[in-house]
């Protein structure tokens, strides 16, 4: 019996799948209007990708935006837990654990099991996620990962200090007209900068436990990482692919499932 | 020579840059670092309602503690405090966690809102200050709790002296009400000077002074003060304004916020400010054979209220009159947001403004804003509604 | 400002809902008497407060946490106005009008959203206008800072009751004089003299009803917990309205009652109890419903809530009357906890409650516009996880049924259970 974990995120829909332990298929694809749709899609080819049929003994969890509902599934499991579950699979060393999404941050704390001790969430809020780094790009008017290796050259932070993504990009704005403007690389690291320090308030809330590491899709940016790293005073572990950590922690739930003989 | 309130004077006024010295280096200060290098203890105070005369003649050096007279990052201050404690209190817990009052020896606090408790509480659990004290402070202004708040200053007085293991006479007590006293006298001729309808000094020159004032020695500042009064006697500067304005509201120690309205043109010349006015407006007066303590105490309830006090009458009553005596054309509330005080009395105030025909700008703030885009463009409209009714 | 007409006052909105849940609750005969007791209370109250005007009656309006004890003991008919503002919205739907008058008079919506409320209610002429507001700086600025806008706004005469914020004998002497010059006014405004005996038989009875609080608290210990989560307003609402009367008495006594019997059969409110909660701060008050019904979903029940059930340990002197008011306030779940120096002993009341309840989690109420419980909430989750206690903070809003979601906060709660479930 195979694992299958999906997970519907705002942006995107991830899914792989587990052959007791092993890694064997992985599939991102854009989320569409439907959860439902999404995981369906998601599963279908990810199925398709380790020559399997979904009536061929796979057991399905899912999590993310309406996880509950994908009719496909046998079991649903909340974020924070498949996170924590995802992360302990990547690195069993991590006690604390920064998910970065598009729409959303959850920082979860996990114990020397691997199991969810607290966890905290940022959901109201579009400043300090994926979003909005990417509304942030389009002022800068340039791509995403330029703005990251950019960010690199930056010798000091242009202060963005509102709290909120609308007036923050007010400041964007007025960094960028100030004569003479404030130099690209500077306010980038500004934005990130912003970002970051949100980030480190809600860890703080729930106290920062070593080892720590970023997931989801903003992990990949390296810039943000960087001055994330700068700021916490240690370097932060960041899987391969950051942005599965969640589907595969749902997969291993459903390989703790079969292993139970919940599937059989 | 009349100039343009846009344009600073600061090159031009010499004995300026010294204050400034101070504002830009707090807390780490020379004048912090000189006094503790004597082996002599430096106190944290949080509120205009804890005496710093029974600090000051305890032989200690009583700072006010604020945050960076600026808008900073409150990661370590978001989490303690949770968002929706105001920024002050948010900022000052940051800046005690990062260390950066490492140097005190002591944190006063009076109970008088809910930030300031509140702040007082979580430093007492996080940071590590070898002496700690909250006084009860009334919210009225009868015999009875001028009673009570007596009783309570002297139960400071008697924690204090256990703590130093010596005993704080009434002579050195007499002794710090002159100095600071002194300081009153010298704070409020130079807000004389702003009453002339062109001002030798800006608004926020003054408030480069002010937030000096209550974060270095006293006896320098006077000195320093004095000269500065002396200077500007001389000086031929005149300030010029569009209006004149008067800033009300929670705790602000940032000349850049003043001097964003005054880049206007408003020109800034009182206001209603627990780190300016309310802070030297009235002098302890101490009778013949009085108590020290006893006159001390009277002072720090009867001072110019916050709007903690109940009723506020008497907080509107003291605004009116500086309006008038300032002849103030408009008046800038400045709250910083979760300053429930100050928030509740706003409908209240604004219809008294109103009824002499003041208007008022209202401004929701973070503490140690220097004046966002946002609120340029709201004090801009102000001006030009202010100008258009003189016409 | 314009004094609103207060004819059209919706006061019969409450009376007219207790009818009904009472009707409803006799055709089910489940239905603890304790219940009937309960809306029976409240259903008194205000009746009274409804006709105060009609027979001459003087009505004082007084903030949350007010020792309403020297009105009934004048014969005056209190309004206690956060509760009365927020049944009266709740039942009417009406929350959202209630909270724009306040923000048309200039309240921002930093100020919490009760204390909007309150001025807002009495701006729309939605409650009695009262012949004095009574207000007190326990337990908050917003309560310290009330008063004067609803006297503006009823045109009324008022009085602030100053309460020291740490307790010493001068402090317990100063509050003292306060309720002696509160009672002066009183007696000027509303020419009704206080019956010092009659106080005194309040402060007796006060005497027994805080001691069937605390039996309350105790029988809650039961494993499985025999007190509904439903039932934490009801708890809350004896004291707010009816402190030392009647009809609080005949309730708890009841109530304390059923619950024994409970304990006595090992009936708990859930079945099977699989999750014991501990509440932080107060949830929201349009989610009672739904919170109980989670509850029974997924076997949860809140077992404790220290800052708002733990009363203080301690008797009443019914010789002294005015005196055991005083000392009665200091007694106050809310005041020991939320009022004056955080204390090491509340703290430890905290570590107590978690291991004598046998808590397996807490939920933290963040209220957003309580500046004051939220400051605390780093601090008790840091002691709460030295003892192993897991705490959820939620942010919230307790009267505005606009900024929480019944699926946001179920999410949440099936994201904590799953938590402690897999722990």
């Amino acid at each position: 019996m195979r694992a299958l974990g999906v997970d519907i995120g705002s942006l995107t829909t991830k899914a792989v799948i587990l052959d007791s332990d092993r890694l064997i298929a992985s599939i991102v694809i854009e989320t569409s209007d439907e959860s439902e749709q999404s995981a369906r899609a998601a599963i279908g080819e990810v199925l398709k990708q380790a020559g399997l049929r979904q009536d061929n003994g796979v057991f399905i969890v899912a999590t993310g935006v309406g996880g509950k509902d994908v009719s496909l599934s046998q079991q649903s499991k909340s974020l924070t837990t498949c996170l924590a579950r995802g992360i302990y699979r990547f690195f069993p060393s991590v006690r604390m654990s920064i998910d970065m999404g598009a729409e959303s941050s959850t920082i979860i704390k996990i114990n020397e099991r691997g199991r969810l001790n607290d966890w905290v969430n940022q959901d109201k809020c579009a400043a300090g996620t994926g979003i909005f780094l990417q509304q942030m790009a389009k002022l800068m008017q340039m791509p995403l990962d330029e703005m990251a290796r950019l960010s690199f050259q930056a010798k000091s932070r242009a202060g963005i200090t509102s709290t909120c993504a609308v007036f923050a990009e007010s400041e964007v704005i007025s960094h960028v007209h100030r004569e003479p403007p404030t130099p690209k690389e500077d306010i980038i690291a500004g934005i990130y900068y912003s970002v970051v320090s949100r980030i480190i308030s809600l860890c703080k809330r729930i106290g920062i436990e070593r080892d720590v590491a970023v997931t989801g899709g903003v992990a990949r940016n390296s810039g943000l990482v960087k001055i994330l790293e700068d700021e916490l005073g240690f370097g932060v572990l960041v899987p391969e692919e950051p942005q599965l950590v969640a589907a595969l922690g749902a997969a291993v739930v459903a390989q703790e499932s079969i292993d139970k003989g919940i599937g059989r | 020579m009349v100039i343009d309130v846009t344009q600073t004077t600061a090159g031009q006024l010499k004995t300026l840059g010294r204050f400034r010295q101070i504002n830009d280096t707090f807390p780490r200060t020379e004048q912090i670092r000189e006094h503790k290098n004597q082996g002599k203890k430096v106190f944290g105070w949080l509120c205009t309602y804890v005496p710093e005369e029974i600090i000051h003649a305890a032989g200690i050096l009583p700072v006010r503690v604020t945050g960076y007279s600026q808008e900073m990052e409150l990661e370590d201050g978001n989490a303690y405090l949770y968002i929706n404690n105001c920024s002050f209190s948010r900022s000052c817990l940051q800046m005690g966690l990062r260390g950066e009052y490492e140097f005190l020896d002591g944190m006063v606090a009076g109970s008088t809102c809910d930030g300031a408790r509140r702040l007082f509480d979580l430093w007492q659990h996080y940071i590590k200050t070898p002496f700690y004290h909250i006084l009860t402070v009334p919210r009225k202004y009868t015999e009875k709790a001028h009673g009570l708040y007596y009783q309570q200053v002297v139960q400071f007085k008697e924690h204090l002296e256990e703590f130093l293991s010596q005993k704080i006479a009434d002579e050195q007590l007499r002794h710090s009400i002159e100095v600071y006293n002194q300081a009153r006298v010298l704070l409020k001729q130079l807000y004389e000077l702003r009453k002339a309808d062109t001002p030798p000094i800006s608004g926020a020159e003054t408030m480069e002074v002010l937030n000096t004032s209550f974060h270095m020695p006293k006896e320098t500042f006077n000195q320093w003060l004095k000269e500065l009064l002396d200077e500007l006697g001389k000086s031929s500067n005149r300030h010029q304004g569009r209006a004149r304005l008067m800033v009300v509201g929670s705790v602000m120690n940032n000349p850049e916020f003043i001097k964003s309205i005054e880049a206007q043109r408003g020109l800034v010349v009182t206001d209603e400010l627990c780190t300016s006015t309310r802070y030297w407006s009235d002098p302890v007066v101490l009778a013949e054979g009085q108590s020290p303590v006893k006159a001390i105490s009277r002072r720090y309830l009867s001072n110019f209220p916050c709007a903690r006090m109940v009723p506020s009458d008497e907080r509107f009553r003291r605004i009116l009159n500086l309006v008038k005596e300032f002849k103030v054309d408009g008046v800038v509330s400045q709250i910083i947001r979760y300053c429930v005080p100050y928030a509740h009395d706003l409908p209240l105030l604004r219809d008294r403004l109103k009824d002499i025909g003041v208007p008022m700008l209202a401004l929701d703030v973070e503490y140690g804003t220097s004046g966002s885009g946002q609120i340029q463009t709201r004090v801009q409209a102000f001006l030009e509604m202010l100008e258009a009714r003189k016409r | 400002m314009k004094v609103p007409d207060t004819k059209g006052n919706k006061i019969n909105a409450i009376i007219r809902a207790c009818r009904i849940i009472t009707r409803m609750n006799q055709a089910n005969p489940d239905t603890p008497k304790s219940e009937a007791l309960y809306y029976q209370m409240l259903s008194s109250y205000y009746t009274r407060l409804r006709n105060a005007h009609d027979e001459g009656g003087f009505i004082a309006a007084h903030t949350v946490f007010f020792p309403s004890e020297i009105l009934y003991a004048m014969d005056i008919v209190p309004m206690h106005t956060e509760m009365t503002t927020w049944m009266m919205a709740l039942f009417l739907g009406e929350q959202a009008e209630i909270l724009s008058a306040g923000a048309e008079l200039g309240l921002v919506p930093e100020i919490c959203s009760p204390h909007r409320g309150l001025a807002g209610a009495f701006a729309l002429g939605a409650l009695p206008r009262p012949d004095a507001m009574l207000w007190s700086n326990l337990i908050c600025d917003n309560t310290a800072k009330s008063g004067e806008l609803i006297m503006e706004l009823t045109k009324c005469p008022g009085f602030f009751l100053d309460h020291p914020f740490q307790r010493s004998e001068a402090e317990d002497k100063y509050l003292v004089s306060e309720l002696e010059d509160m009672i002066d006014f009183l007696e000027e405004k509303s020419g009704q003299k206080m019956d010092w005996d009659k106080l005194s038989e309040i402060v007796q009875k006060m005497d027994h009803q805080m001691e069937l609080l605390r039996e309350i608290g105790e029988l809650r210990k039961a494993v499985p917990s025999p007190f509904p989560n439903r039932g934490f307003l009801q708890l809350l609402t004896v004291d707010y309205l009816c402190p030392g009367q009647p009809e609080a008495i005949a309730y708890l006594e009841t109530l304390r009652d059923e619950l024994a019997e409970k304990v006595r059969e090992g009936k708990g409110a859930v079945s099977p109890e699989r999750f014991r909660l501990m509440t932080l701060f107060v949830p929201p008050m349009y989610l009672m419903g739904f919170l109980e019904k989670i509850g029974q979903e997924y076997g949860a029940v809140s077992v404790v809530e220290p800052l708002f059930t733990r009363w203080a340990e301690g008797k009443l002197d019914p010789s002294r009357p005015l005196e055991s008011v005083a000392r009665k306030t200091a007694m106050i779940p809310e005041r020991r906890s939320m009022y004056g120096p955080l204390s090491q002993e509340v703290l430890q009341d905290l570590i107590d409650c978690a291991e004598q309840y046998k808590v397996d989690g807490a939920v933290y109420w963040a209220f957003m516009g309580c500046r004051h419980t939220c400051a605390t909430v780093k601090l008790f989750k840091d002691l709460l996880n030295e003892v192993d206690v897991p705490v959820m903070t939620i942010d919230c809003d307790i009267v505005d049924p606009t900024i929480n979601s019944e699926a946001e906060i179920r999410e949440k709660m099936e994201q904590f259970f799953e938590m402690l479930e897999d722990r």
